[in-house]
């Protein structure tokens, strides 16, 4: 686990050191050849630019050579592997990069047809259209597919996703329609058939001698996602063991001479094992279950002992339920105090009524023998139940005391639905 | 643990499936000399062949074991159905788990097992279990009387009008099982409602009826829908 754990952070740093050649996400005005460039052989950027714009002008060499290192240069993996605002970020930049980029180039051809035709040179028209729209379209469709962009692209699924099926498809469509009329050339639509009916079968031959090849390289792709995902599950599920399970055997291991903390400990950690195994057992932390259940456990955890708490039904926390569920906490204390394990606690939430049950199996108090807790016991149980509408008992068993809690549910929702409106009116006192 | 009420000339013979064996070794070192363990096993395919060879009179049986179709307890008593124990007497399950899942121990009564405790259960309590369910009693931990009641809808009110009734539970089944939540052992439930020991038992045994036969479809859909109590 520690290898793994040191594994990843290094990786990345290992292919920086090594400096590949890489087109980096940020930084960059066209695909980020220069900046790759200049970063790779540790020059200034604006030099390499400055090169390439001169070359450019010598008979075209630093466009090829700007369209060659394109091609042959993989993107930086920053934006894939770094996922959050650095990714959408670098995502913005590239985006506006390419709006500057097509921008240009249209700007950049408009002139060169202008000028030709000032000087009339035959510019075949009926060629370069062609031409243009199937290299517009190439480009759209492999920007699609670039290399760091397909990662995200297959990852990301809704409106991005589409967004990309888009792009794609006019891509494809527009260099489709550029190559029909290339081949259609002078021959009108009667020759359009022949041209589409030979397209098609060479098309078919190549996918069917393709198809297996595609179908094994998809496969591969989603076996290695689906790696990907559960390594990353299983790295979830380590890390979280090793900072709870581990941590507390540890400490076990370190208290084993104290048996009332290694139950403790014990039943944090399951408790705290649990809600992560099955998690949100009783939906929202304002219900009266998981009030009642919370405090069960702080209780637990204050004394080392355990509770056998059996909640069935559920509800808002209102007013009464806060009541009850500190009635609840009182008596469990005073069981875990002065009573006998084991303890426990029911609580059915029923539709008209509230009912809770706190019981252990101490030799039951007296009222003789510990009069100041009596007295707490009046106030923080019977008094607050009382006060709130409704009613407490405590029972002497043959083993133990039983506390009952019964709280109406009718006068609780009342008193929920009555505080709007008395709201107003008390204002109106004022 | 000789209590003169129920004399037991011939120990109980039990089969152990855990998966666990330091569990295991452990349930042995708790139980008493009333008890013979005349098997273990560690999944679901060996646990059928040893209960099916040494015919116990009750299987401690783990919800969530190997092997099987996958469905833990519930194939073990599903696979050795049929068997019965030298005595003559149909084997007996009972249910052992930590998971608390309501689906998990929901299935495996469904499944035929007659009653389930959760594995922090004390020595005594487990072997006065054992001993009930040998007798062809149910065995019902607080927690279990918890899902019950939620899940037949007693908590809300719904209460059946003739006992026949397998969707529901009957007041007095209801009145049970309320007690048993709340932490009383059979002892106090019958003395609580002034009824015997037997009638108590008879109570449980119906209610563990209706759980297993009863077709209310909200059963299942409650107990998938609430993984954990």
């Amino acid at each position: 686990m520690p290898y793994e754990l040191s594994h990843s952070p290094t990786d990345p740093g290992q292919r920086r050191a090594v400096r590949r050649l890489e087109r980096p996400t940020r930084g960059r005005y066209v695909a980020g050849v220069c900046a790759g460039l200049a970063e790779h052989l540790g020059l200034n950027v604006r030099q390499v630019r400055l090169t390439f714009i001169l070359a450019s002008l010598a008979g075209g060499v630093g466009i090829a050579a700007y369209l060659f290192l394109w091609a042959l240069t993989p993107q930086s993996p920053e934006a894939t592997a770094v996922p959050g605002t650095h990714a959408v970020a670098a995502g913005r930049q590239a985006n506006e990069s390419l709006r500057n980029f097509v921008v240009g180039l249209g700007l950049l051809l408009v002139g060169g047809v202008l000028f030709a035709q000032q000087h009339d040179v035959n510019l075949r028209l009926g060629v370069l259209i062609p031409l243009m729209t199937v290299a517009g379209g190439a480009v759209l469709a492999w920007s699609q597919l670039d290399d760091a962009e397909r990662g995200r692209w297959l990852v990301r699924s809704g409106e991005g996703r589409r967004a990309g099926l888009l792009r794609l498809g006019v891509g494809i469509a527009l260099a489709s329609v550029g190559v029909v009329f290339l081949a259609t050339q002078g021959r009108g639509l009667a020759g359009l058939w022949d041209v589409g009916i030979a397209a098609v079968a060479v098309l078919a031959g190549a996918a069917l001698i393709a198809a297996p090849w595609g179908v094994r390289l998809w496969s591969d792709l989603r076996a290695e996602q689906a790696q990907r995902i559960r390594e990353t599950e299983r790295a979830d599920i380590a890390a979280h063991l090793h900072d709870s399970v581990l941590q507390t055997l540890a400490l076990i291991q370190r208290k084993a001479d104290d048996p009332g903390e290694v139950t403790r400990l014990a039943r944090a950690q399951e408790r705290e094992l649990r809600g992560w195994l099955y998690a949100g057992p009783r939906g929202s932390r304002a219900s009266l279950a998981s009030a009642v259940t919370q405090a069960a456990h702080e209780v637990e955890d204050l004394h080392g002992i355990p509770i056998e708490l059996v909640i069935t039904g559920d509800g808002p926390l209102d007013m009464g339920g806060t009541a009850l569920v500190q009635a609840v906490r009182e008596a469990l204390i005073n069981a875990v105090r002065h009573g006998a394990p084991p303890v426990s606690a029911y609580v059915e939430v029923g539709s008209e009524r509230v009912e809770a049950f706190v019981r252990d199996h101490g030799p039951g108090f007296d009222i003789d023998d510990v009069p100041r807790d009596r007295l707490g016991v009046r106030k923080s149980i019977l008094g607050r139940m009382s006060r709130n509408g409704g009613t407490a008992a405590l029972r002497r068993l043959e083993h133990g005391t039983e506390v009952c809690l019964s709280l109406p549910v009718s006068i609780a929702g009342a008193q929920a639905e009555a505080a709007p409106d008395a709201q107003p009116d008390i204002e109106g006192t004022r | 643990m000789t209590d003169p009420g129920s004399v037991q000339p011939i120990p109980i013979r039990l089969v152990l499936v855990d998966d666990h064996r330091m569990f295991r070794s452990g349930v042995k070192a708790e139980l008493g000399e009333s008890m013979v363990i005349v098997g273990e096993a560690a999944d679901v395919d060996r646990a059928i062949v040893v209960v099916a060879q040494t015919r116990p009179d009750v299987v401690l049986l783990d919800v969530h074991l190997p092997g099987g179709n996958g469905n833990g307890g519930s194939d073990v008593i599903s696979g050795s159905g049929g068997v019965s124990a030298e005595s003559g007497q149909p084997v007996r399950f009972l249910a052992l788990s930590v998971s608390d899942a309501a689906e998990d121990v929901i299935a495996v009564i469904r499944a035929g097992a007659r009653g389930y405790v959760t594995k922090t259960i004390n020595g005594n309590d487990l072997t006065s279990a054992i001993r009930r369910v040998a007798d062809g009693d149910a065995v019902f931990s607080p927690r279990l009387a918890g899902f019950v009641l939620d899940a037949f809808g007693a908590a809300a009110g719904e209460v059946a009008l003739i006992d026949e009734e397998l969707d529901r539970l009957s007041t007095r089944e209801r009145e049970v099982m309320r007690l048993i939540a709340r932490g009383y052992q059979y002892k106090e439930v019958a003395k609580e409602l002034f009824i015997s020991i037997k009638t108590v038992e008879t109570h449980v045994s119906s209610v563990l009826r209706k759980l297993q036969l009863s077709s209310r479809h909200e059963l299942t859909a409650w107990a998938v829908g609430r993984r954990l109590l």
